[in-house]
């Protein structure tokens, strides 16, 4: 049985291409350009994956996420945008989204990320793992759980490698490690970022580290 | 205050000015005005807002002020006011402003600031300055003996106060228009600037992207104009003066981007001024995109720009055809020779792997002083 789809963007044109783009190989059971539509019909698609666009009217794709997961937990996202934003980009991986991609990303990229998204993994661009990178970098005071507040040498390695334009395999390759281990990593980052207290987080995008 | 002057001028039909001048004067004798004023508000007589304002007709409020008028003389008969000269004083006053300044009915202050107010009634006008000089001159002459003010301080202080209630209204409109004016040209500049912007960029983009039937360039062309519109809109300009690299960086990639119909992806952690080494860094780093961007036949190039611990790193990456470092052509050799010999002039390092079928990443490193 094909992947259920739903998708989320206030632009119809993009929704309509990603659309046809995707409909080959998934089963799209749906599509909405506002929040609260888009809210209503997960819950009763219970889709496997959500596309959703990060800014929307209405509280954009936060919105969505923080809407379903009171009661559809299974429902999984993957956040899909144009913005450069990092703040906006964090509070979605935050909100419980598993994952962002930019709007450039190439058709099969797309499809390949829908299917990990839909297997539990973690999907992270160039740009998110930049994003994260920045988020956890310099030393920073950790209060209570410190081991949710640093990345680990090795989580940093897979990051930049995915920062440099690398695929998972590639990762795996030059790390000497599987593919299964990258992910596993990646998923872990992803725990880290949705977990930490880090309250820089929110604010760090502001200010630019320049060192 | 309480809105009790406005909800008994509604129900009277006469303007609060008037209204607010009554109590003013009351409240001369004995504070009388504020102990009505304070019963009117707890009995809510101000809650009358349903009642449309109708204006009295000119014999109503005449009756009224001569009502007015015999209560207080009522109660001057009687000996109930501590001064008869304050009382006087401070109503003249009262009443004088109210008719020269009143909304309602605009009076001469109100004309003077805004010529589309029709001119005020030359009656009320005279009657008004009338009572304001009246009132200065019952003031001066009751309270300058008794405080042995001399008479020319007391001259210049009640023309003081004249001309501050004459012309106050006037003087803060003044100010305010402007303030709005110098508001609106600004909004207006920054208009032109961005349709200059728009037009310069998107309009040109978009024209182009008409007239182009080749979707791969059409692709390049809003991928280039929409990162271009986002610096712009969302100031990855330059900071405080200070020329960044990432900034820099960022354009580089775009130009080359355009220039050889390649996406460049950008990624940046952290960031660094804009000086003579990391120009050596920008330099080669742009190097290393065009070279990849014209040789490597790769759909897309990855830069990752990373300051960290006191050194920046580059890595250009593609996914390309690679090429056997031991066998390059001349006129390749001499570009890679260049940013090798760029980054190292500045105190850099620069190493270059590939193989073939796998792709090139170049990998250029810049210490600098952490701070």
């Amino acid at each position: 049985m094909s992947i259920k789809v739903y998708l989320v963007d206030d632009h119809r044109l993009f929704l309509a291409g990603v659309r046809a783009e995707l409909s080959e190989e998934f089963s799209i059971v749906g599509s909405a350009h506002d929040v609260d539509t888009a809210i209503e019909e997960i819950r009763g698609f219970a889709p496997d994956v959500v596309l959703v666009d990060v800014h929307m009217p209405d509280g954009g794709g936060i919105a969505v996420v923080e809407g379903v997961a009171e009661t559809t937990p299974d429902v999984k996202f993957l956040a899909l945008s144009v913005s450069d934003q990092a703040e906006d980009v964090i509070a979605m991986i935050r909100a419980g989204a598993r994952g962002y991609v930019t709007k450039t990303i190439e058709p099969a990229d797309l499809a390949d990320a829908v299917r990990r998204i839909d297997a539990g993994d973690a999907v992270f661009s160039p740009r998110l793992a930049g994003f994260v990178l920045d988020a956890f970098a310099g030393a920073m005071p950790s209060d209570d759980d410190p081991e949710l507040d640093q990345l680990t040498t090795r989580e940093k390695d897979v990051l930049r490698l995915i920062a440099r334009g690398f695929a998972y395999k590639q990762v795996a390759r030059k790390l000497n490690i599987s593919i299964k281990t990258v992910e596993t990593h990646v998923s872990s980052v992803l725990r880290k970022l949705q977990l930490t207290n880090r309250h820089e987080l929110a604010r760090w995008a502001s200010k630019r580290r320049i060192v | 205050m309480a809105g009790v002057a406005g909800g008994l001028a509604d129900a009277l039909g006469v303007s609060d000015g008037f209204v607010r001048a009554a109590f003013v004067t009351l409240s001369t004798v004995w504070g009388l005005g504020v102990l009505i004023y304070f019963g009117m508000w707890l009995m809510e007589l101000d809650r009358v807002e349903d009642v449309e304002p109708e204006p009295a007709a000119p014999h109503q409020a005449l009756g009224l002020g001569v009502a007015f008028a015999g209560l207080l003389l009522l109660l001057g008969a009687f000996g109930w006011w501590p001064s008869s000269a304050l009382v006087l004083t401070v109503g003249a006053l009262a009443f004088g402003t109210a008719a020269l300044t009143d909304r309602n009915m605009p009076g001469p202050l109100a004309a003077l600031v805004d010529p589309t107010v029709e001119r005020p009634g030359r009656l009320r006008m005279l009657v008004g300055i009338g009572l304001l000089i009246g009132g200065l001159a019952v003031f001066a002459a009751n309270v300058g003996p008794i405080y042995e003010i001399g008479p020319v301080l007391l001259a210049v202080a009640l023309t003081g106060i004249g001309i501050l209630v004459a012309f106050g209204p006037w003087v803060t409109r003044l100010a305010r228009d402007l303030s709005t004016e110098r508001r609106e040209r600004i909004r207006q500049e920054e208009r032109a600037e961005m349709a200059a912007h728009l037009h310069d960029s998107v309009l040109q983009t978009l024209a182009l992207i008409q007239r182009s039937d080749d979707p791969a360039r059409m692709s390049i062309l809003a991928r280039h104009q929409e990162s271009e519109l986002r610096d712009w809109l969302y100031g990855n300009a330059p900071l405080d003066g200070v020329d960044l690299l990432s900034t820099a960086l960022r354009e580089a990639a775009r130009r080359i981007e355009a220039d050889h119909q390649v996406p460049i992806e950008v990624v940046v952690v952290g960031d660094h001024p804009l000086n003579e080494t990391t120009r050596a860094l920008l330099g080669a780093a742009s190097e290393a995109m065009v070279n990849a961007a014209k040789h490597s036949a790769a759909g897309r190039v990855s830069l990752y720009f990373e300051a960290e611990n006191g050194e920046l790193v580059v890595y250009v990456t593609d996914q390309g055809k690679g090429f056997e470092p031991g066998d390059v052509a001349d006129d390749r050799r001499g570009i890679r020779e260049s940013i090798k010999a760029r980054v190292e002039r500045a105190g850099g390092a620069a190493a270059i792997e590939s193989e073939p079928g796998e792709g090139t990443e170049v990998v250029l490193r810049m210490p600098v002083s952490a701070g």
